[in-house]
């Protein structure tokens, strides 16, 4: 991978592909290559010096190849200042005239050392064919690297659109019901009503504020902890959350908000649709490398979790887990009928700064 | 007026109160926490609107709004709901009382005003469109003036007789008003019609058996038909239902 996902802010505007990154140079060398190979098959009366013409023809067009990669990786920036269509114009016409000065200099370089370097071509004919080649080839090679990259921008910003499009998607359900508590507490215990306010600020500002970002274990129990408060006013006596997470490092960082909405799906789907309530169970366990929290709660009976939100809300988190520790994080649900749980397994990963 | 506050959360409870006892003009006869409550105390206390809220564990708002139905002289029913995206288009293109959480008092007041008896065949559109997902857990059986609730898990048949249906569960048999046909509706998923007057728990079936005058009929499971009068002809299956009961039957 070229790119990692956070040092992406420059990368998800740029419209041609990065020539200063090993990769791409990686790729320009080895189309060179190959067209060297086909150029070389193609010529037909040479079946002895096979290696010799490959060689020669290797000579050229990978001088070419190297040489059109400083030349873009020097020129990106101004070329990409020029808008999309005429940055890709400009492009090709700058690597045109350096595989024309190129083709020039060594045609005159075969008038030098004739030996070593053999050209059957009168002049013109050479410089065309030339040009002819490496234009097909050019834009063939830009159109290649144009879309690689457009594809792996598109994934990058697809996930970053969905994220930040589900993170202000606090359940309405939840915010109105807060608010109706709210209203009710006003006139029977101002106090509290205050303290609500005061959380479900926090707990929006929480919301707004980290899109896709990490943060540490302990603010991301912290949010959690405003929302149980919350929920705690509504639901009374039915609700209670046991946090049995001593182990966990709260120095470490995980995806924001993951564990207020997998708290938030079992109070909604669980515990709420349980006459005498229930109870909430956050565990975290580490070992060496890795972190692993499960959130688990009882389901009343014949209920079942068809419903949009909390696939939403899992699907996010999963993507996010991806987007940060790739194939390193897991995201497993358990679902036995009676009892549903979530169990989050990711890398050990502290603040360092 | 007479009203029943009806709500899980006690904050939201105490919010209705507070309001009606402000404007003084409704008589507030009791709080009710969950459907099963609900429908007692409509029973005892005869109210004459029910503020009734959709999400409650256990039986809903709408399947208690059902079972209110069922009484002599139902309630109206006003419901309360903080937010459901799919209900909301529902109740108002039914006209049916809402208000939303957090309640107004001008939109409750109005809502009170307004209040009208639901039918049976309307909750039943609002719950299918509405995916509240209020199939019914329960069915009603109303025992003098009082409603009994036979939770459908533990109903093995229903079958039609004359003009009502009477349902056979693991506590006996009840008289229902539903009709055969709405409940093949609403249960499909677990019930299957065996003959013109009978729908049957595919759950309690334990097999089928021929008869010695070469008929098919349904044994369920803890034989309690053994004990009936007449079980040959209660649960003979028809000739036109047999392919469709086998197929269920094999899960299909």
């Amino acid at each position: 991978m070229t790119a990692a996902p956070d040092s992406n802010n420059k990368e998800t505007q740029a419209y041609l592909p990065d020539f200063c990154a090993a990769g791409t140079v990686f790729v320009v060398v080895l189309i060179a290559e190959l067209v060297a190979i086909l150029l070389t098959l193609a010529a037909h009366d040479t079946p002895g010096l096979f290696l010799v013409e490959l060689a020669r023809n290797s000579l050229f067009i990978l001088w070419l190849a190297i040489l059109s990669s400083v030349v873009m990786c020097l020129f990106r920036a101004k070329l990409e200042s020029a808008g999309k269509s005429r940055a890709f114009v400009l492009s090709f016409l700058v690597l045109e005239l350096l595989c024309l000065i190129l083709a020039e200099l060594s045609y005159q370089l075969s008038l030098f050392f004739p030996d070593f370097i053999m050209i059957h071509d009168p002049h013109y004919l050479f410089i065309l064919r030339t040009v002819a080649i490496s234009s097909i080839v050019i834009a063939l090679a830009m159109r290649y690297l144009y879309i690689s990259s457009e594809w792996r921008r598109s994934i990058v910003l697809e996930a970053q659109a969905r994220i930040s499009a589900l993170q202000a998607l606090i359940r309405p359900h939840f915010l109105f019901n807060s608010m109706n508590t709210i209203a009710s507490l006003t006139r029977t215990d101002p106090q509290q009503a205050e303290e609500a306010v005061e959380d479900l600020s926090d707990l929006m500002r929480a919301n707004l504020g980290g899109s896709g970002d990490r943060t540490t274990l302990k603010s991301e129990l912290e949010v959690a902890a405003i929302y149980q408060r919350i929920e705690k006013l509504r639901l009374g006596d039915r609700l209670s959350v046991r946090w049995d997470v001593a182990d966990l490092p709260m120095r470490a960082l995980i995806p924001s908000l993951t564990i207020q909405p997998l708290l938030e799906n079992a109070i909604y789907h669980g515990i709420e649709l349980l006459p005498d309530g229930g109870e909430v169970n956050v565990a975290g366990r580490r070992d060496d490398k890795f972190l692993e929290i499960t959130i688990s709660n009882p389901v009343a009976e014949g209920e079942k979790r068809t419903k949009g939100g909390n696939q939403m809300a899992l699907a996010n988190i999963r993507q996010r887990f991806e987007l940060a520790y790739g194939s390193r994080a897991t995201v497993e649900v358990q679902d036995s009928g009676l009892a549903y749980a979530v169990i989050l397994r990711f890398p050990h990963d502290e603040n360092i700064a | 007026m007479k009203v029943l506050i009806v709500d899980d959360e006690k904050p939201a409870r105490d919010r209705l109160r507070t309001l009606l006892e402000d404007s003084g003009a409704h008589e507030i006869v009791g709080e009710a926490a969950n459907g099963e409550q609900t429908i007692a105390m409509s029973t005892s206390l005869s109210p004459d609107i029910v503020l009734l809220d959709i999400r409650m564990p256990g039986i809903d708002g709408i399947e208690t709004a059902h079972h209110l139905n069922a009484l002599d002289s139902p309630p109206a029913v006003v419901f309360t709901t903080a937010y459901d995206e799919y209900a909301i288009d529902a109740f108002d293109a039914r006209a049916i009382g809402y208000v939303l959480k957090p309640v107004r008092r001008e939109r409750l007041e109005r809502a009170l005003e307004h209040a009208s008896r639901l039918t049976g065949q309307t909750l039943n559109e609002l719950a299918g469109d509405a995916r509240i997902e209020s199939r019914r857990n329960h069915v009603c059986a109303r025992i003098h003036d009082e409603l009994r609730l036979i939770p459908v898990a533990e109903i093995s048949f229903f079958n039609a007789d004359q003009k009502y249906v009477c349902v056979h569960h693991s506590n006996g048999e009840d008289l229902i008003d539903d009709s055969l046909k709405s409940l093949e509706q609403e249960f499909a998923e677990h019930f299957v019609r065996i003959h013109r007057g009978a729908l049957v728990a595919i759950d309690s079936i334990k097999m089928l058996e021929k008869t010695p005058d070469g008929k098919t009929r349904v044994v369920l499971r803890g034989g309690t038909q053994e004990d009936d009068n007449d079980p040959n002809d209660e649960l003979i299956v028809s000739r036109r239902h047999l392919a469709t009961v086998r197929r269920r039957l094999k899960g299909g």
